[in-house]
């Protein structure tokens, strides 16, 4: 099984193609030769609009260089990359910068946020730097939305890292970008904390229409997802539809054990 | 042994993070042994030639002075007869009269100055076998008869001359013309002297007004015959009445001489290598203060795993050293290319120096590296400390440098009771009655205010660039913010880079404000009292030819005579002192209008009259009236009268004594009235013009004299000033190049240090031009920040100083705004090109380096 290709579902936002991101025969291979090493190898994959896609895979199974490559942060070997109807591979920094400010949001695992900038300011970062006025109503909904009314203003040492998380969640939803990014968004945090990010994740998706993509190791933050993708050695090797985190964690146990006799 | 090892990996493994601070290091050695080599390569110079030019042994009258002329102008003689009686002496092979003067210029037929010029002396004498022990004559013959000149070769070259040009000479006896005959090059190098031969005979003629005399006596040992005992025997022949040297003394007595120069230049130049390694300072203490900060977390691991604080703080330290020895070794090397360079310089500037003198003693390395290393460790010193205490709890904490702490309170207190405390003393400066004692507080506050400004400066930060921001960086959007924000992030940082700016900038404003106020108290004054149309001056004393040519220039109302006498004054009180008076025309009253606080001016230049300054009078209760007793040194003794007491609140002339030239020569004989220093002249009404372009050309054959009319002596002052402005401003460069190199390494640490953060803005849609934006601004906030605090200080000091100096005549405070705006607008620059490299390492780095989870 090397490739998955989703079925389009309903409930895209119009005008727009049902698949926000899509991979053609992808290869990342770093190196030459004798230690030449493929990260990703003729990775197919589209990424449904209006869906919270997770990313599941051991260590080294090219799943964060996927995400990157889908991104726009790292280039690819060949293949092509399509963010709606614009190809990505090929494009200059410039405009791959471009492209990352006005339609893309991230959500890493740490370091998030600037610690010279409050709460608000990081927020509302992506589009300043776009010299772009944000959309009070849209930014006030975000706001509230992840609960970080009162805290605008602190900066981020003030902050716990669930509320440090909740504030990536908010700048990466405030530009409302086309497609939204996370590296293990609740990698650092306690269970708690993690549920209540991935809540919001959950829930702009279902309420905002938001796209979402999500790298994670972890099978109850993987459980939030409408989809999992599992990635080893460069492949995608099973998806899953509206998984369980019982379902998703056996699933993983069972490559494990695989992994492990052949 | 494993902090050894510790230091030396992690020295390796930073070098490049290292490279700036060892520069700062290498820049400050190499200009302090650069020094060292260059003076003591100087003294080899000169003790070679003062060597080879010296006679066994030599006589002279007693008080001259060798390469200074007597207030006559003509040199002081030995009557020609000592020849013989030391020739009879015991142990005497030969001896030799010799005349030598260099108060004279020599000219070509073009009327153009062949003479030494960057201060070295011009020499005319006579041509003797002395001279063949450091000279050789390399074309045509010695001189032979009174037309007949032969002249140094490194002159020759310089100005093209050849066998058989004409050349003048011009001495206070008269002019002699005369055609090169011969050409004679040192063997030795001769730095700069230009020297022309006559014959004895004319050489006694033309220079001392008379045969039968010379300047001084020659005399070569036989063999096996020591100096010393020559000395003896000779002194015996002679006499006790006359100086009598061996070649070591004479050599000796030269070299200290030039010896005194140098040293002045050498701790000159030590003086702003000092600045510059105060500068590094700062440096050196931010990378290491950076590196530690970076290094938190793993001195933490060290500290868990059980280094003591000790072994953590030497590693620092051992770090340090490795800088230190790296820098400094370098430096020394790069001292020699520096006095080489330095030497090529002077070389372009008429000096003739050749590397072949080259000395580098063994001191100057020694002394180069000691000094390097030990400022080096001091400077890390502190980090070092910082680094030990770091508690083993920081390798548990979460990644990334802490904010390191805000500056405290005890810094405040500290920097501002500093502040205060130099404030007062320039405040006492400013206000003192006494020159003396305002100069030391003015020192004592500069080292406090400057001092209390380094301690209190990561407070200002906060406020300065805060300002600077709501001005400059309003305009830059989310960048500029993010370029403030950063700037303030670290007070300690911002405040010590650009402290190392502000240490330079503070006294290219302190002395631009002295410098201009210089320009402005002169040219007020000028304008206040000078009535005379034109000065003429120069670098000889005017000699009679010259003064008969202006006399008869036309279109003058009259030319004021003006001459400085040496004389012992005794005052009413019977105080005593050698200050002499000054001798010149009645029309001197007009041609300089000095307030009197007591009688009148005019009759002080009445015979047997003389006017005091205010200081004098009031020091000695001289009222007019009062007699004072002036002995003229080679004359009489006067009783004058004081006719006027002359206000001294003024820069030109102040406390001068004048009588007036009629009375100088009842008590002067004609063979002892010196030759004037300065000429003044009036132009008749309306003809201004004309008797200036006549004057000129009067005064053309004598390239020596500078005529000038008020504007012009104006413009002179200004440009002099300007110019030693400028040399000192190029010494300073060094500092403010160190303090550049500081925020270039601030900047780039901070890069290195902000890695992850730049990957973030780089993922969420930073251009790199936004990017290199950022940081361009964040340098020009430290820059501005450090050049706002520099001139701010720097004003303050100058402000004071004139204060001080008002009391020497330093009247007016002119504060130069174009220069300090300059410097303001310039320091923005400099902080652009600071960042250049940072800020393109920025945009070239990694994004998913960056955000990449480890």
């Amino acid at each position: 099984m090397t490739s998955a290709v989703t079925i389009p579902r309903h409930g895209s936002t119009g005008g727009r193609t049902a698949v926000a991101a899509r991979a053609r025969q992808v290869v990342k291979a770093y190196g030459a030769g004798e230690t030449r090493v493929v990260a990703l190898d003729h990775v197919d994959v589209d990424i449904a609009r209006g869906q919270f896609t997770a990313i599941m895979g051991p260590s080294g199974s090219g799943k964060s260089t996927l995400m990157h490559c889908l991104a726009g942060l790292d280039t690819v070997t060949s293949g092509h990359i399509h963010l709606d109807e614009t190809e990505i591979t090929g494009l200059k920094d410039k405009k791959l910068t471009q492209l990352r400010r006005d339609r893309i949001g991230f959500i890493f695992q740490a370091f998030n946020l600037l610690p010279t900038l409050n709460a608000l300011e990081n927020i509302t970062l992506p589009m300043d730097i776009a010299g772009r006025k944000p959309d009070r109503e849209w930014l006030a909904r975000v706001v509230d939305t992840v609960g970080l009314a009162g805290r605008l203003k602190h900066r981020p040492t003030q902050l716990s890292g669930g509320q440090q998380q909740r504030v990536a969640v908010a700048r990466a939803l405030a530009a409302r970008p086309e497609i939204i990014f996370g590296d293990e968004p609740t990698g650092n945090l306690d269970s708690r904390a993690g549920a209540e990010v991935l809540g919001f994740l959950r829930r702009s998706v279902d309420e905002l229409g938001q796209t979402i993509v999500m790298v994670t190791h972890d099978p109850v933050a993987a459980s939030y997802a409408d989809r999992v993708l599992y990635l080893a050695d460069g492949r995608i090797v099973d998806e899953m539809y509206q998984p369980t985190a019982e379902q998703v964690l056996d699933r993983m146990k069972d490559f494990d054990a695989r992994g492990r006799t052949s | 042994m494993t902090v050894l090892k510790t230091s030396l990996r992690n020295f390796f493994a930073h070098k490049g993070r290292m490279a700036l601070s060892a520069v700062a290091v290498l820049l400050s050695v190499a200009f302090v042994s650069g020094t060292l080599v260059f003076t003591d390569t100087m003294n080899t110079t000169f003790d070679k030639l003062f060597a080879s030019t010296s006679s066994d042994v030599t006589v002279t009258p007693k008080g001259a002075k060798d390469g200074e002329t007597p207030q006559s102008g003509v040199p002081q003689s030995l009557p020609a007869s000592l020849l013989e009686r030391a020739r009879s002496a015991e142990g005497v092979k030969s001896a030799e009269g010799g005349v030598s003067s260099t108060s004279v210029t020599v000219v070509d037929s073009g009327n153009d100055n062949v003479g030494a010029s960057s201060g070295a002396p011009t020499i005319a004498g006579n041509w003797t076998k002395n001279e063949l022990k450091s000279m050789e004559i390399t074309s045509g013959h010695a001189p032979r008869g009174p037309t007949e000149v032969m002249v140094d070769a490194d002159t020759a070259d310089k100005h093209g001359l050849e066998l058989g040009d004409e050349l003048r000479t011009i001495a206070q006896t008269g002019d002699i013309k005369a055609r090169i005959v011969g050409i004679a090059a040192f063997k030795v190098t001769n730095p700069g002297a230009a020297i022309v031969y006559f014959d004895t005979a004319t050489a006694q003629r033309e220079l001392l007004g008379g045969t039968g005399r010379y300047t001084h006596i020659l005399v070569t040992a036989a063999a096996g015959v020591s100096d010393a005992q020559v000395k003896e025997n000779v002194t015996r022949a002679l006499g006790g009445t006359y100086k009598i040297k061996t070649a070591a003394e004479t050599a000796d007595e030269n070299r200290k001489e030039v010896g005194e120069f140098l040293d002045v230049i050498k701790y000159a130049m030590l003086g702003f290598a000092g600045i510059a390694f105060l500068v590094g300072i700062f440096l050196i203490i931010n990378t290491f203060s950076m590196l530690v900060a970076q290094r938190t977390r793993e001195i933490g691991l060290m500290r868990a795993i059980g280094s003591s604080r000790r072994q953590v703080n030497r590693s620092v330290l051992v770090e340090a050293l490795f800088l230190g020895v790296v820098g400094s070794v370098l430096g020394v090397a790069a001292g020699v290319g520096i006095a080489i360079g330095l030497m090529k310089v002077m070389t372009a500037a008429g000096m003739n120096l050749s590397t072949d003198d080259l000395t580098v003693k063994a001191t100057t390395p020694v002394a180069g590296v000691i000094l390097g290393v030990v400022v080096t460790v001091l400077a890390a010193y502190l980090p070092a400390r910082r680094a030990g205490k770091i508690s083993p709890m920081a390798a548990l904490r979460d990644a990334g440098t802490p904010a390191d702490g805000k500056a405290g309170r005890i810094r405040a207190v500290a920097g501002l009771v500093l502040t205060g405390a130099g404030a007062l003393a320039l405040y006492t400066a400013g206000t003192a009655d006494q020159a003396g004692d305002g100069a030391l507080m003015l020192g004592v506050g500069v080292v406090l205010s400057l001092i209390g400004f380094v301690v209190v400066g990561p407070l200002l930060a906060g406020g300065v660039v805060r300002v600077i921001g709501a001005v400059l960086l309003r305009a830059f959007g989310p960048v500029g913010r993010m370029a403030e924000r950063n700037a303030l992030r670290n007070p300690r940082r911002t405040g010590a880079t650009g402290a190392a700016l502000m240490i330079g900038l503070a006294l290219v404003a302190c002395l631009s404000v002295v410098g201009s106020s210089m320009v402005a108290s002169a040219t007020g004054e000028l304008d206040k009292s000078v009535g005379a149309d034109f000065i003429v001056q120069g670098s000889q004393r005017i000699v009679p030819q010259a003064e008969r040519a202006m006399q008869k220039s036309p279109g003058l109302e009259h030319v004021t005579r003006y001459k400085m006498l040496d004389a012992t004054l005794t005052s009413p009180d019977g105080a005593k002192d050698d200050d002499g008076v000054t001798a010149a025309d009645p029309t001197y009253a007009e041609d300089l209008r000095r307030p009197t606080t007591a009688g009148s001016l005019a009759d002080a230049y009445s015979t047997d009259a003389m006017s005091v300054g205010s200081d004098y009078a009031d020091k000695h209760g001289v009222r007019v009236g009062d007699t004072v007793t002036v002995a003229f040194e080679g004359g009489k003794t006067a009783k004058l009268k004081v006719a006027a007491i002359t206000d001294d609140d003024t820069a030109i002339d102040q406390g001068a004594r004048y009588i007036s030239i009629t009375t100088m020569q009842k008590y002067l004989p004609a063979d002892r009235i010196p030759p004037n220093t300065i000429l003044f002249a009036k132009a008749r009404d309306g003809q201004e013009k004309q008797a200036y372009a006549a004057l000129k050309q009067a005064l053309d054959p004598y390239p020596q004299y500078q005529v000038r009319d008020q504007t012009d002596y104006k413009q002179e002052l200004k440009d002099q000033i300007g110019q030693l402005l400028n040399l000192v401003y190029g010494l300073l460069a060094l500092a403010i190049i160190v303090a550049v190199l500081g925020v270039v390494n601030t900047l780039a640490l901070s890069v290195v240090e902000r890695t992850r953060e730049i990957g973030l803005m780089r993922a969420i849609g930073l251009s790199r031009r936004q990017l290199r934006r950022m940081i361009r601004l964040e340098s020009v906030v430290i820059a501005l920040f450090g050049a706002l605090l520099g001139l701010g200080l720097g004003m303050g000091w100058g402000t004071t100083a004139q204060k001080l100096l008002a009391l020497e005549g330093l009247n007016v405070l002119d504060i130069p705004w174009p220069t300090i705006i300059g410097v303001f607008v310039g320091s923005a620059f400099v902080g652009l090109f600071a960042a250049l490299i940072p800020a393109f390492r920025a945009g070239r780095m990694n994004v998913l380096n960056a955000i990449a989870t480890e």
